[in-house]
């Protein structure tokens, strides 16, 4: 079962990504803000974190930092979800190791298939 | 007989107790124990409406926790979990899930509705369109549309943003009125409305709009233009030519800028005829960003007879367009200009009009000063 971490203010999209995700399988764990994410790093590795940019307490740039420092994530794909649209943004989350950039609104589907490629990826090259 | 009218110790009329005490009172003392007694009712009534709205706050957000969840649940089962399960071909959804007697009540409707659009708001594709026909099938349409024939200009406002958000199209008849409104808020919100929503003729509004286009109005209307997809844009000198709202006008001008219509450019000429002065500058401007060489000349000839800030433009917009044929004019200007912005902005078109001899020459010709303004037009860093 592969363990992901959702990192995100908006309820809407907490509610939605646990129940879609955990209905494919995975284990989901949800943070409400940048804050509770940092907190939950320490509680298991995580194959891939999904993240807002903008968000209480602490954003997205300095968690995806932090995820590529931390041991638990330092190998997870992430994968950053923002309404976010401006190019230099988007050019920052990819330069901090973000693996893909999805904007808001956004199609379910396309994350999931999203989540698969990413899975499929680390196993083949684990 | 009450004690407020009694009958007075002759018995004659009626006093009223404590009168003659009250008019013995100085004058000042009077008005200080009527405007305290004035200022404590204020205070009350105002303490009784914070109350009043806290307490309704209090219970819609009760209602809000009993409602939510449930339409949460709903949509879960209903339309993420039937939608994404990866079949092929469009997924049956029913609709009739969400006819229960909860929903019965307007204000929980009100809830859904809300919560739809946020919805919406986060999920595109065919989920977004699932939300869009789950509002039109509960009827939350209508009762939108209704907000939008109330009186009051901030149900209006309301009505239109959950149309917008829900991207249902409302009829001419009901937003093009509101998009002329007197109250500001409401303008707005019916113009983003109508270009948003209106997918022939997006624009339409111009022609009847007599309010101005407040500064801040055009950064949202602009912003709505440019991200709404499938836009049909229109030539903007249609307004240039026979808008008379100044600020259409202007807002005009920046949009033949940002969709680069060289057609318009005849239009935009005309303009340097007029006699509001603001405008004629923001007509060199377009043109200059335009980069519509067959105006220099014509701009030359006019530069002489203009204030200040059209002067400026014009210098500007010579700079922009750098055919090389007003060099000898930059120079002039430069030169013997007495107002530090022209010969600033002389230079900075100079340098862009003239070849590397000539400004070597003129910097070799220059005092001191000019030297330093012609030396900063040089630096590429300096933004024009």
């Amino acid at each position: 079962m592969n363990r992901i971490l959702v990192i995100d203010d908006d309820e809407i999209i907490q509610n939605v990504l646990e129940k879609v995700l955990t209905k494919e399988g995975h284990h989901v764990e949800i943070a409400k803000n940048g804050k509770e994410g940092l907190q939950k790093l320490d509680l298991m590795p995580y194959e891939i974190v999904i993240t807002d940019l903008m968000m209480p307490y602490a954003n997205g740039f300095e968690i995806i930092s932090k995820l590529k420092q931390h041991p638990n994530t330092e190998k997870a794909s992430i994968i950053v979800i923002s309404s976010i649209t401006q190019e230099d943004s988007v050019m920052d989350s990819f330069k901090l190791g973000v693996d893909e950039y999805i904007r808001k609104p956004m199609m379910v589907g396309e994350l999931l298939l999203r989540v698969n490629k990413l899975l499929a990826n680390r196993s083949k090259y684990a | 007989m009450p004690d407020i009218l009694p009958v007075n110790e002759t018995g004659e009329g009626f006093t009223i107790p404590y009168f003659d005490q009250w008019m013995a009172m100085p004058v000042i003392i009077r008005v200080a124990v009527v405007f305290i007694g004035i200022s404590t009712i204020f205070i009350l009534y105002i303490q009784f409406r914070i109350w009043f709205t806290r307490y309704k706050g209090y219970l819609l957000n009760k209602r809000v926790e009993k409602v939510v969840p449930v339409i949460d649940a709903l949509i879960a089962e209903e339309i993420f979990m039937k939608s994404e399960t990866g079949q092929k071909g469009a997924p049956h959804i029913n609709f009739d899930a969400f006819r229960i007697p909860l929903f019965a009540n307007h204000k929980n409707k009100q809830i859904l509705i809300d919560r739809l659009i946020n919805y919406r708001r986060s999920f595109s594709g065919s989920i977004g369109n699932h939300f869009k026909q789950l509002y039109l099938e509960l009827g939350l349409d209508k009762l939108s549309t209704k907000k939008m024939n109330r009186r009051s200009w901030n149900m209006k406002v309301r009505g239109i943003r959950e149309l917008t958000g829900m991207d249902v199209s409302i009829s001419d008849v009901n937003i093009l009125p509101l998009t002329n409104s007197k109250r500001h808020e409401l303008r707005t919100e019916a113009r983003n409305a109508y270009i948003k929503l209106s997918k022939n003729e997006p624009f339409k509004f111009f022609d009847i709009s007599s309010e101005p286009l407040l500064d801040w109005d055009q950064i949202e209307l602009f912003k709505t233009i440019t991200t709404t997809e499938n836009i049909a844009i229109p030539n903007f000198a249609r307004w240039v030519t026979y808008s008379n709202n100044k600020s259409i006008i202007s807002f005009c001008l920046k949009l033949i800028v940002h969709y680069n219509q060289q057609d318009a450019a005849p239009a935009v000429i005309k303009l340097l005829e007029t006699k509001d002065h603001i405008l004629r500058a923001e007509a060199i401007n377009c043109l200059g960003k335009l980069k519509y060489e067959p105006a220099e000349a014509q701009l030359r000839h006019i530069y002489s007879n203009q204030p200040l800030n059209c002067q400026l433009e014009i210098l500007k917009a010579i700079g922009r367009m750098s055919t090389g044929e007003s060099a000898q004019f930059l120079r002039q200007e430069f030169m013997y200009s007495t107002d530090f912005d022209i010969r600033k902005n002389a230079a900075m078109s100079f340098v862009r009009n003239a070849s590397p001899e000539y400004i070597d020459e003129l910097m070799e010709a220059s005092n001191d000063e000019n030297k330093l303004i012609l030396k900063h037009s040089m630096n590429p860093l300096i933004k024009y």
